[in-house]
């Protein structure tokens, strides 16, 4: 047991920090770092000042968490100048970062779900009174912290039986017990309802207030909007520029984060709305997470699904796919209802699914291009004899035959699917979709964690497939995915469905009116299910 | 962003495994020959290839639910029922039926009892979604029981002769028959693996059941047949050991579980399942045969023999952490 005795009262006594609004906290000047051959980062600049929250914004690869990490010490850098409370600094470490006042809050959680919160707040730097923890002491720090949050938490609550969003509430107060002057927040809001959002952000503006620094690292255009002071915006690891929120539009942000326009970004996909392939009527998911839905996927257009994260969007094609068990309704795909559905039922009825999580669903990390682009296409003719020989030849020339199509670039046919990037992973589960003949193609998060080369190469997979008069579903929680790519947009929120827009009707506004609740929230105990 | 996957052709961490093992292999034969030339005389290479083509079986067996992420732990105990009970069927109709009849009927049985005990075996991983470490110590105890019970805990002595010949001392093309079996069961394991659909699934499966799942397979059949394989191949092992000793033994496989499963791993297998080659029990069991053999030609004390195989395990346990690092 050391003795770890910073004051961390400092902070919670005086209320503020000993900075003025507008002081420069963090400098960085032409930054790089690399891996190996991999550029990470190049001539990065970052300023921070006291009183302001500064967003990091840039598609995912881009650089933003590399550079937070330089910042708290996890990663060093390889040259150019990090100036930290006006002084140079050489080496970083975390336990330095976090004793000179800089906390991050990171995306994966931090904690320990055994143990409660309290244990958790002190973890590694407990109080002590000789041999033996202050308890009573911790426990009048953690109320004060928590009060000054506003959060109604048990200090002596496991961390296990927490909601994500309570989780996110300690990881925030965790970072706040100290003297804190600078604090990162890694996505914050990723698994979050948007009201436990909502009430994230005012503690952010609150502690905004109270003259922190506040470093914010996000792609979600709305809380960009409703937070930022200032925007750095990167883009394959380049600074691109930084800018001032209040006189720059979203259209630019995306356009400088991109280093394209909207239009030239999404596709035009041309509609020509064929037969209804698939048929959901007044179908309710067992596990609650979506109720009532009735609509249809017709052949020839693209369907998207929007809705904030946890409304339901992406159970709905995991029911279609046979992944969710229904309480009621049916499902049908062209005459046959599909019930007792199963992932195997679906894929012989030609529907084709393609989940967001590739890490446990999609891909078997392990296994190589081959065995994966053909997992689900192995009772068919082309690749076995019967459903039980594999016909090798034919298995590796799809493989081949795919690496070329979709641009995947790997050291092998036969390099393991781990050994990919992000983006050819996601284009090696997509391979999986032309291994057999299918009617229906249903995308979770198509380009959730690509670069944008490969999202352009997977816009333009659905582009084919929807004008070779195939159905295509998409479920996206990127409002300009689901707003450009598709012909007719589900909106959803709570696990029903509010609003069906179509053609012209489907606008930003049109989408985001739909997203929050107008009426009273009488349709919280939907909303309880994450 | 790609670039960083880029990886030359001459990966050491990819070849070092195929190189090591024949290696080590040939260093172990050198090491005790230089301290015993008896250990290369003909007498003994044929020791050699038969005592490791019967330790192949049941490392065979473990890998194949290795793949699967799995475990087996109660092969030593089908080893020991299957001995038992084919040992009992011979002897007892034996008198009445003749040799030949005996003979097939005791080995129907045998591969019969491990194809059941597989089942159990399967049927409760799969179906019954418990963790195999916990089916397979609970079936280990269980079938070691009846072993036990239906033998009284002595040997069944007074097998026909010709069930030690067909399945031990006779020789085809002047190799021993149990090394016939088992390259001719390697290769039938090599094709199901890499040839077929099921094999394919194994080894999807063993990396994630989920991705299987997703994929359209039949998840739980694959797994339980993953497990009826591991208990036929057990019964293989349990057959040709009990032609060997001459008996049939109710505590044939004890020593068998921890051997079996650091064979698998040593070979290549990893315990995070979907890897694991038919090298893997071959070049596992030569290992293990020979340190065994050359340990008991310089008369080393046979309980320092666990201790061996004991760190053989976690040496190839960390040769599979190694390998698979930074995954």
């Amino acid at each position: 047991m050391t003795e770890h005795m910073i004051e961390p009262d400092a902070a919670l006594a005086s209320g503020h920090p000993a900075h003025k609004a507008g002081e420069t906290l963090i400098e960085l000047r032409d930054l790089d770092k690399s891996y190996g051959a991999f550029k990470a980062l190049q001539g990065m600049q970052f300023e921070l000042r006291a009183g302001e929250i500064h967003v990091l914004f840039g598609e995912n690869g881009a650089g933003k968490s590399t550079l937070i990490q330089i910042i708290c010490g996890v990663q060093g850098f390889d040259s150019g100048s990090y100036r930290l409370f006006d002084e140079p600094v050489s080496v970083m470490t975390p336990a330095l970062a976090h004793d000179k006042g800089v906390s991050i809050v990171f995306q994966e959680f931090s904690l320990i779900p055994e143990m409660t919160v309290e244990e958790n707040l002190f973890l590694g730097h407990e109080l002590v009174q000789g041999l033996r923890l202050a308890k009573t002491e911790m426990r009048r720090k953690v109320h004060a912290v928590l009060d000054r949050l506003g959060f109604a938490l048990d200090p002596r609550a496991r961390v296990r039986n927490l909601r994500r969003a309570h989780q996110q509430m300690v990881e925030i107060a965790k970072a706040l017990l100290w003297d804190c002057r600078v604090l990162i927040l890694d996505e914050p809001t990723a698994s979050l309802t948007d009201q436990e959002a909502a009430q994230l952000f005012d503690i952010i503006e609150q502690l905004r207030a109270d003259g922190l620094g506040i470093v914010y690292v996000s792609h979600r255009m709305p809380e960009i909007s409703r937070l930022a002071d200032r925007v750095t915006v990167l883009r394959d690891g380049k600074y691109i520029d930084t800018v001032q929120m209040a006189d720059t539009s979203e259209k630019e942000l995306v356009q400088l984060m991109t280093g394209r326009t909207f239009d030239e970004f999404f596709p035009e996909i041309t509609r020509s709305a064929g037969d209804t392939l698939m048929q959901f009527e007044g179908v309710t998911l067992q596990r609650g997470m979506a109720h009532d839905l009735s609509f249809s996927v017709r052949r020839g257009e693209v369907l998207g699904f929007a809705g904030l994260a946890g409304c339901g969007k992406s159970e709905v094609l995991r029911a279609a796919f046979g992944l969710e068990p229904l309480s009621s309704g049916q499902i049908t795909c062209g005459s046959t209802r599909l019930e007792r559905h199963s992932p195997r039922k679906a894929l012989n009825n030609r529907i084709c699914y393609f989940p967001s999580d590739r890490a446990t669903e999609g891909l078997a990390m392990s296994q190589n291009l081959i065995s994966n682009s053909t997992v689900a296409a192995l009772d068919d003719e082309k690749f076995s004899r019967r459903g039980m020989l594999l016909k090798r030849p034919a298995e590796r020339s799809f493989a081949k035959e795919i690496i070329e199509k979709l641009k995947i670039r790997t050291p092998g046919l036969n390099a393991r699917a781990d050994q990919l990037s992000g983006g050819n992973k996601q284009k090696l589960m997509i391979a999986r979709g032309l291994s057999r003949e299918f009617d229906i193609f249903l995308f979770d998060e198509p380009t959730v964690g690509v670069d944008i080369q490969a999202k352009l190469e997977i816009y333009d997979v659905i582009k084919t497939l929807t004008e070779a008069g195939k159905a295509v579903v998409i479920a996206s929680s990127e409002l300009a995915e689901v707003m450009h790519m598709s012909h007719r947009v589900i909106v959803m929120r709570e696990g029903a469905i509010v609003g069906e827009l179509d053609g012209d009707e489907v606008t930003e506004q049109a989408l985001l009116s739909h997203f929050f609740a107008h009426e009273e929230p009488a349709a919280q105990a939907a909303g309880e299910v994450n | 962003m790609a670039d960083e996957t880029q990886s030359t052709p001459l990966d050491m961490r990819a070849i070092a495994p195929h190189l090591l093992l024949p290696l080590a292999i040939i260093g172990v034969v050198v090491f005790f020959a230089a301290l015993q030339p008896a250990m290369i005389s003909g007498g003994n290479v044929v020791n050699i290839m038969k005592q490791s083509s019967l330790f192949f079986f049941v490392a065979a067996a473990q890998l194949v639910v290795i793949i699967t992420r799995g475990f087996d732990l109660s092969v030593g105990a089908n080893v020991s029922l299957v001995s038992v009970v084919s040992s009992m069927v011979m002897t007892s109709l034996l008198p009445g039926l003749g040799t030949g009849i005996g003979v097939f009927a005791g080995v129907c049985t045998g591969l019969a009892i491990g194809a059941a005990l597989g089942a159990i075996n399967g049927a409760l991983v799969a179906y019954a979604r418990i963790n195999p470490f916990i089916v397979t110590l609970a079936t280990m105890s269980i079938f070691t029981g009846i072993a036990t019970t239906v033998s009284g805990g002595f040997p069944i002595f007074n097998l026909p002769e010709g069930f030690s010949f067909a399945l031990n001392q006779m020789k085809i093309l002047a190799l021993p028959i149990p090394l016939v079996i088992a390259g001719a069961v390697a290769w039938a394991l090599h094709f199901m693996l890499t040839r077929t659909v099921h094999g394919r699934v194994l080894y999807v499966l063993g990396d994630s059941n989920e991705v299987a799942h997703v994929g359209g397979r039949r998840v739980r059949e694959h797994l339980f047949f993953a497990y009826v394989t591991s208990g036929i191949l057990a019964a293989i092992a349990g057959l040709l050991m009990t032609a060997q000793t001459g008996s049939g033994e109710p505590n044939l496989g004890t020593s068998l579980v921890l051997s079996s499963i650091a064979a698998a791993v040593i070979g290549g297998a990893s315990l995070r399942g979907g890897t694991g080659t038919i090298s893997a029990p071959i070049y596992g069991a030569l290992l293990i045969t020979c340190l065994s053999i050359g340990m008991n030609l310089q008369q080393i004390n046979g309980s320092l023999q666990p201790v061996v195989i004991g760190a053989i395990l976690i040496f190839g346990a960390a040769l599979d952490a190694y390998r698979t690092r930074g995954r």
